[in-house]
């Protein structure tokens, strides 16, 4: 297998949010953290307020990963988006099922359904970037280096593949934590780091 | 051709190897083992069923259900009390147990890992009241029990990847015994109904008001349905040759179009397609499977893709006029079908078509159709534009094949 | 229940965009005789469903055949009217 590297990273929480390790002001205006990064950012997508919380998480670490990028949008096939979790699409099932209550109360939102399902949040990615490539999603009890680790590694097994948008994206529970790598398999410029287990467990320790 | 490039790269760092079959079950309203399932399907019976009243719900529908008392008995018949575990968990780990049977393998062993494809696990505990933080409604807790179930300590993989989920996890299993970690993968796909998922797709208007009709003119939408099925998979040296089918090949493809809405061109179906037909040539595929959910978007969007790949004269079928829709279950059960049907040389017919659309024309199977040819494909495609392949391939002797 | 056409109509708007979260978006900004779908408000199919919810919802109008949302949903106006016809709350 060919070594892998780490050539950028994003880091939300609800304490920080930083790209490459530089941490990020963030104004948060009306208390919406979300909200509040997407302006930070100067981002113009206005289909982001229609997302779920989760969905909104993964877009905003992917802008952060590749909002530099110029030119950027160039639609491309050997781009993967794999993204983990530990409570799936748990907070937008709870939203869902507040719509169907008992009796007069049932009103089923079809904009609320259609983020009941967790790989939603590869999929936004991959629509504003145009990537043709595979989208995963995967749950796990913990972040979990290992899994993430050999999971990911596996996908580049696809000789499609040369480069992946891979991470961390819970939200749920008072929980708002994201991780997002660029992990490419050419060789890195000064600041790339190699994929590896010990990578993973370095981060796993700072979340 | 015969061997992907994801297995030569494998086999580059890991020595030959194949990927094949070593057992499998199928649980759905058509029966409790594959052989019960695959003969229904053989003799063209349908297990979508007209139900009405179901939990509340003010419309009714047509789905298809696993027999809950059946289910409920099989499973004390394992010696576990079926109360402490969900109707989900109770027909996952029957599933997963009549399929040790077949491989007769020690599930115990730490060189077998699981792998669980579902999109809503017990996300009906939601509606009868359970917490949000009740570990019960967490995938991987679903998975963990299963695991626990046969005494398995490796941590389960645990994939949710909407409609395609059950393709991704047989990827997830040949990569994983591809890259030498595993010699065995448990592969299971489960969902059952609830009021959560039937109330969603009736608001996105995608249910029909009668048994569906893949790829026919007049298709009105999609059926549901209940399954959980478990295909197990083998890392065999390269050398063995083992006289039954193998996973060749496996791809997944994203739409980057719409969330919900599939791709107009069929764009990552298309690609999947490609991708997995690296292996092979359009001429040997005995058949493709398709999702042919019966929507009108969906079954067009598949006809273009498959038209793209120059596979219209290939015959076509789908499995969802007998199954229902059954969401994370359904790569691994229509896989298992399609294995069974290729080493029974035969394209099984499409219940439901009747009469094609005219401006993407496809070899729709109508009736059983015998073929000698090697090769299938299986494709799916899911919410989140996710489309995903799947290339199985019988070794030559069909006479030493797995029975059904 | 009982209000005038204008009001009707700015509390529809004020509906849709609390509904369909369209953020950064003021009654004002919608034309009462513009289409709704298409360029625009930039809506899509799971936003029409979401039209159908809320007629059934907030008046009481249940659409038997989901193509019928089509016509209804070309302006404010022509949903406005329905309503004031055919609302049951």
């Amino acid at each position: 297998m060919r070594p892998l590297y780490v050539s950028r990273t994003a880091c939300i929480t609800r304490q920080s949010v930083s790209v490459n390790g530089k941490e990020l002001p963030v104004s948060s205006g009306d208390g919406r953290f979300l909200a509040a990064v997407y302006r930070t950012l100067g981002i113009d997508y206005p289909k982001f307020f229609k997302m779920d919380n989760l969905s909104k998480l993964g877009f905003l670490a992917s802008e952060l990963l590749l909002r530099e990028d110029r030119p950027r949008f160039v639609p491309r096939e050997d781009c993967a988006v794999i993204c983990f979790n530990r409570s799936a699409s748990l907070d937008a099932d709870t939203l869902y099922q507040a719509t169907i209550g008992p009796g007069e109360d049932y009103f089923p939102s079809p904009s609320l359904f259609v983020y009941t399902l967790p790989n939603i949040v590869t999929a936004e990615i991959a629509i504003r970037n145009k990537l043709y490539g595979e989208t995963s999603f995967y749950i796990c009890e913990a972040f979990s280096a290992h899994q993430l680790f050999t999971t990911v590694s596996h996908a580049f097994a696809d000789s499609s593949i040369r480069s992946a948008l891979a991470g961390w994206t819970e939200y749920g529970n008072e929980v708002c934590e994201a991780f997002l790598m660029q992990i490419e398999t050419f060789p890195p410029p000064e600041t790339a780091l190699p994929f590896s287990v010990e990578f993973l467990t370095r981060i796993k320790n700072k979340l | 051709m015969g061997k992907s490039s994801f297995l030569r790269r494998m086999e580059e760092k890991n020595g030959l190897a194949m990927i094949v079959w070593a057992g499998d079950n199928i649980i759905s309203s058509l029966g409790f083992t594959t052989e019960e399932n695959y003969r229904a399907v053989w003799s063209g019976q349908s297990g979508i069923r007209l139900c009405d009243a179901y939990r509340g719900i003010p419309e009714p529908f047509y789905a298809s259900q696993i027999d809950r008392k059946q289910l409920g008995d099989r499973f004390a018949a394992l010696g576990k009390r079926p109360a402490g575990y969900t109707p989900l968990e109770q027909a996952a780990i029957l599933s997963v147990a009549q399929a040790a049977d077949q491989a007769r393998t020690d599930l115990s062993a730490p060189d077998v890992v699981f792998i669980l494809s579902t999109t809503k696990g017990n996300v009906h505990l939601l509606d009868e009241g359970e917490r949000a933080d009740s570990p019960r409604l967490y995938l991987w807790h679903t998975a963990r029990l299963i695991a626990d179930y046969f005494h398995n300590a490796n941590e389960p993989v645990v994939v949710s990847n909407a409609c395609i989920s059950g393709a991704c996890a047989q990827i997830a299993a040949m990569r994983a015994l591809a890259s030498g970690d595993y010699t065995y993968a448990v592969v299971i796909g489960v969902d059952m109904l609830s009021r959560f998922i039937i109330s969603g797709f009736q608001s996105l208007k995608a249910l029909a008001p009668a048994p569906c009709r893949p790829f026919d003119a007049g298709r009105q939408g999609l059926n549901l349905g209940e399954a959980a099925s478990t295909l197990i998979y083998r890392r065999a040296a390269g050398e063995e040759h083992p006289h039954t089918v193998s996973l060749v090949q496996g791809a997944i493809r994203n739409d980057a179009n719409h969330i919900s809405g599939p791709s107009r061109t069929g764009e990552g179906c298309y690609l999947a397609i490609r991708a997995s037909l690296e292996a092979c040539a359009a001429d040997d595929l005995a058949f493709v499977c398709a999702h042919g959910t019966a929507t009108a978007y969906n079954d067009r969007m598949e006809a273009i893709a498959l038209t793209r790949a120059g596979l219209n004269r290939t015959p076509v079928n789908s499995l969802k006029g007998y199954f229902g829709h059954t969401l994370g279950a359904a790569g691994v059960l229509e896989s298992i079908i399609s294995i069974h049907a290729l080493t029974d040389e035969t394209a099984l017919p499409t219940c439901g078509f009747r009469q094609g659309e005219t401006d993407y024309p496809l070899h729709i199977a109508e009736r059983r159709l015998r073929t000698e040819k090697p090769y299938c494909l299986k494709i799916l495609s899911g919410f989140g534009g996710c489309n995903a392949s799947l290339l199985f391939k019988k070794q030559k002797k069909t006479d030493e094949t797995i029975v059904c | 229940m009982t209000c005038t056409m204008d009001e009707l109509i700015l509390k529809l708007k004020k509906e849709i965009i609390d509904v369909l979260n369209l953020e950064d978006i003021t009654p004002e900004d919608i034309t009462d005789d513009a289409p709704l779908f298409g360029e625009g408000l930039g809506l899509d199919s799971i936003d029409a469903l979401e039209l159908i919810v809320l007629m059934e919802k907030n008046y009481g109008i249940k659409l038997k055949d989901p193509s019928q949302g089509r016509e209804l949903f070309r302006s404010i106006r022509v949903m406005a009217d329905y309503i004031q016809a055919n609302r049951t709350k």
